[in-house]
């Protein structure tokens, strides 16, 4: 087996503003052989991004690198700028996240991809054009003769993730470099991405350095697996070994964080990432890890051996999985609030989308395209229920929340505690829509900066009316108090706050006015697996505390049989498919939820030695989520 | 790209239909009607009556209306009271001297300021993008008519190297391309300077921002130079902004160019307006502010059209 790329020692200081520059990256040792995947797993801020920035030498000039990065043989930390241009492109590839500001807007993907092979190989404009086609053929596009002269928003995400792939292609490259490609995109889609990426590798003998936050997309493709923490690796070694059996607390964290088709509760990790300038000396992880003791706090573990992998940890041969499991796991809330009857219904719901005008003269008379979003939903929310709507960007699953929440015009009925909304008078109505709330799925995109975060959490409590300021702050603490955040946050902008705290704060906002339905549209997909898992942990425990019903709108199947009592598909605006989570996973009818299911992580015993492949989804395993 | 070209063209039609209407009742609902301001404040009752009868001011404000969007539709603007002759006719000949030194002043400025905006942002936040912006900055502030009256003293009198107003020499029998060409030259340095400083600060700003997008770093990730990567990728982007802020330039270049057209005595629409106003010559008043209104209207026309070359996104709307 030859090695495609070596990293030896690598660490990347970064200078910020006048300061002295701050270590990001801490001696990394990596692999990447030819014809296989190494997995470069870590969260946002664990410095996963910059080392493959290093790799290419993109940094910022201001950067210090030391250590070596070996390309088939050649240190290109020794390089020139000119040298190194002939490499980037011609021997490495660069898949990066989000397609769509990935790629030049204003330039016909043909172009794109053309123009890097016209680059190292000197070709003609027409056998550049040839090679394009050749390479959107090759990536699976279909009819990519038509597709060659399109523009990037002309694509859907999956595709314009494959034309970036078929660009990094291009010359065939040594090295694929694929940065997050599969973040943003549906599960579905995600997976076909990794498929493809997979056979690439195996046809032209090619590396591939696989950069990714979750773990479990990774599992069946990786060959080798690294995992990366506030800069450091903490474990890294053959995925075999890796996935059979994970030895630092940190990894086994990740692994458990990742909804699975029939968990009952997600790990979670408690506290934050340390911030590059506070890092702790001892082990990096240690501030957050229950297996913790003094030595680990003060010096950094010497790397362990053990089977196929190496960890960085001083007890990681000691403590059992079960046991790591155990202690990641906290306890749920008891219920206390047990279900009682019907909070929403809603029959045979429809909604049209009035394309908007297509040209001034339409709009002038009135002429209008109809699309019809959504049809013939109909489906009832029990109080303390959590109802999953799944379905694939388009679906009308977003459409169905937006209509249940009174913002778009729909025809059918919502029926509120046995009131249709459509026929309550204005004020009652107005009053009415205070008991549905909304949580968005980006929620620094859902706040004013420039209002403090006090205000933003009590302004549905001014909006109802309720006076004082003093009383105002005292009722947001209470609500910030609720979602585990600090009172201290109150006089903070949003700007400040991670995305994990801003997507809790938009939940204290949401269960201000004490509503009895909260539509999560998407909640977590924004957020890092393990602040996923905080969240959906503590969603689940305001549930069962509170007697909350939720609408939980997700691509994410697992996601939503992690939550939900009862499960509906979306497809084309039609439901195709609705009943218990249980029924709906052991027992899908439609085809299109078979896929769902299939495409998604299904849950993994952590016996030691246990098996290496993610287990077969097994049904007796399933245990439906307590009301 | 058709569908969008009628939809922009609807547009623009209903916009000048409204800047007619607006500036029908300026001119005609003032107080006492335009035979005050023809006749002055002073003027009697019988005079003002006499004069409302032989300009059709007598009939209702709504058969004025008509009568005015009839004549307009025929290219009859009226006649002007001070030079007594159509206004059709006196503002044509002087909107070719003004379209002469707006097409010199953009021009001129676009090219500075597609070079200047380039280093700009290409330096950002390193000191030659800060020297550029004291610059701006102290250009923007310098008033219009001082720099006018400044390159007059320097290159027309202390130096004698161009003329200082006017359009052709008067005493040349036929006066060539040249000719007028040195006399364009000074009013368009001033009006193209002066436009400089916003539009080289604006696009330096655009440029700074394109580059920290992420087809940057995939087109450097390519192998291409810096270089390319700003002619061939980062350019294109960064004009879409500029092009846009062109197209709605023309009053703001108009109002700069009454004070350049006076101070060179530059025979053109600005020049017309100012010598217009003083005597209150309506009929010429209404046709320019007309005619500035529809240039206007027609530069963000071409501006869409031309974003809609540069960005294909914007052509399915």
């Amino acid at each position: 087996m030859s090695a495609v790329l070596t990293l030896d020692r690598l660490s990347v200081a970064l200078k910020r503003g006048r300061g002295k520059p701050i270590a990001v990256l801490d001696d990394i040792n990596l692999t990447v052989n030819a014809g296989e995947m190494t997995a470069l797993v870590g969260e946002s801020g664990s410095g996963k991004t910059i080392a493959s920035l290093g790799v290419i030498r993109l940094l910022p000039r201001s950067a210090k690198v030391s250590g070596r990065v070996i390309l088939a043989g050649t240190d290109l930390t020794s390089l020139t700028e000119s040298e190194m241009r002939s490499v980037r492109g011609r021997d490495i590839g660069m898949v990066f996240q989000n397609p769509l500001s990935a790629l030049n807007p204003t330039t016909r993907v043909g172009n794109q991809i053309a123009e890097v092979y016209r680059l190292h190989t000197g070709e003609t404009d027409r056998a550049a054009r040839a090679r394009a086609l050749d390479l959107l053929g090759e990536v699976g596009i279909p009819e990519p003769a038509d597709r060659l002269d399109d523009y990037p928003h002309q694509f859907s995400g999956g595709m314009r993730q494959r034309v970036m792939i078929a660009m990094a292609l291009a010359c065939s490259p040594k090295l694929l470099i694929a940065d997050e490609p599969t973040t943003g995109l549906d599960l579905l889609v995600a997976r076909q991405i990794l498929a493809l990426l997979s056979r690439l590798r195996r046809e032209h003998r090619m590396g591939v350095l696989f950069i990714t936050h979750d773990l479990s997309i990774v599992e069946q493709h990786a060959d080798q697996v690294h995992v990366l923490y506030a800069g450091k690796s903490v474990e890294w070694g053959t995925a075999r070994s890796f996935f059979a059996q994970p030895r630092h607390p940190y990894s086994q964290a990740l692994l458990g964080a990742v909804p699975r088709l029939g968990q009952t509760r997600l790990a979670s990790i408690p506290g934050n990432l340390p911030d590059p300038e506070t890092r702790p000396p001892g082990c990096r992880f240690a501030p957050r890890c229950a297996f913790r003791e003094p030595a680990c706090e003060t010096a950094y573990p010497a790397p362990e051996t053990t089977g196929g992998t190496m960890f960085a940890c001083r007890r990681g041969r000691e403590i059992n999985p079960a046991a790591m499991l155990d202690a990641v796991l906290d306890d749920p809330a008891p219920i206390a609030a047990p279900s009682r009857g019907t909070a929403l219904e809603v029959t045979r719901l429809h909604v049209d989308y009035e394309r908007t005008a297509t040209s001034f003269f339409q709009g002038m008379i009135g002429r209008k395209d109809k699309m019809r979003a959504l049809s013939e939903i109909s489906f009832s929310l029990g109080q303390g229920e959590c109802l999953g709507i799944v379905g694939q960007s388009g679906s009308g699953k977003s459409t169905l929340g937006r209509a249940v929440l009174q913002m778009i015009p729909y025809q059918g009925h919502v029926i509120l505690n046995g009131e249709a909304f459509d026929t309550m008078p204005r004020q009652r109505r107005k009053r009415a829509r205070r008991s549905i709330q909304v949580v968005f799925q980006d929620p620094k995109e859902s706040m004013n900066p420039r209002m403090r975060i006090g205000d933003i959490v009590a302004e549905p409590l001014k909006l109802a009316g309720m006076r004082g300021q003093r009383a105002r702050m005292a009722q947001a603490a209470a609500l910030l108090d609720r979602v585990g955040l600090s009172e201290r946050m109150l006089n903070l902008f949003p700007g400040s706050v991670s995305g994990g705290q801003a997507q809790r704060i938009a939940i204290a906002r949401a269960l201000a006015t004490n509503p009895g339905i909260i539509v999560l549209d998407e909640p977590t997909s924004s957020l890092d697996v393990s602040t996923q898992a905080l969240l959906l942990n503590l969603l689940k425990d305001l549930a069962r505390q509170d007697g909350l019903s939720y609408m939980l709108i997700s691509h994410d199947i697992a996601a939503v049989s992690y939550m939900a009592d009862r499960i509906a598909v979306l497809n084309g605006g039609r439901m195709v498919e609705f009943g218990t989570a249980q029924d709906v996973l052991t027992r899908p009818t439609n085809a299109y939820t078979r896929e769902l299911i299939a495409a998604s992580p299904h849950f993994r015993t952590n016996q030691p030695g246990g098996p290496t492949e993610t287990m077969e989804f097994n049904p007796s395993t399933v245990q439906p989520s307590a009301v | 790209m058709l569908r969008m070209i009628a939809n922009r063209l609807a547009t623009a039609v209903l916009s000048l239909a409204i800047l007619i209407t607006i500036v029908f009742f300026m001119t005609h609902a003032t107080p006492g009607g335009p035979a005050f301001s023809i006749l002055g404040q002073k003027a009697t009752p019988q005079a003002v009556q006499q004069l409302n009868a032989r300009l059709g001011l007598a009939a209702p404000l709504w058969q004025q209306y008509l009568l005015w969007w009839w004549h307009l539709l025929q290219g009859r603007l009226g006649y002007s009271y001070l030079l007594n002759r159509p206004v059709t006719q006196l503002v044509g000949d002087y909107m070719m001297n003004t379209l002469a030194l707006y097409v010199g002043a953009i021009l001129l400025s676009l090219v500075l300021s597609i070079g200047i905006g380039l280093v700009q942002g290409v330096t950002y936040g390193r000191w030659p993008a800060r020297l550029i912006w004291a610059l701006q900055l102290s250009l923007y502030a310098l008033p219009t008519f001082f720099v006018g009256t400044m390159f007059i003293l320097y290159f027309g009198v202390k130096w004698g190297v161009l003329p200082t107003g006017g359009i052709t020499n008067l005493r040349l029998e036929h006066p060539g391309l040249l000719d007028y060409g040195r006399h364009l030259a000074l009013p368009v340095l001033t009006i193209g300077l002066l436009g400089v400083s916003g539009l080289s600060l604006y696009f330096g700003t655009s440029v700074h921002e394109e580059l920290g997008k992420d087809y940057v770093r995939t087109a450097l990730a390519k192998g291409l130079t810096f270089r390319a990567v700003l002619f061939k990728h980062v350019l294109r982007n960064a004009l879409r902004p500029l092009v846009t802020i062109l197209g709605l330039a023309f009053p703001g270049i108009f109002a700069g160019s009454v004070l350049v057209e006076t101070v060179f005595n530059y025979p053109g629409l600005g020049y017309l307006l100012w010598r217009s106003a003083l005597s209150q010559d309506y009929p010429v008043i209404s046709a320019i502010v007309l005619l500035i209104g529809a240039l206007t209207v027609i530069g963000n026309l071409l501006a869409d059209l031309v974003n809609g070359l540069l960005d294909p996104r914007e052509r399915y709307e």
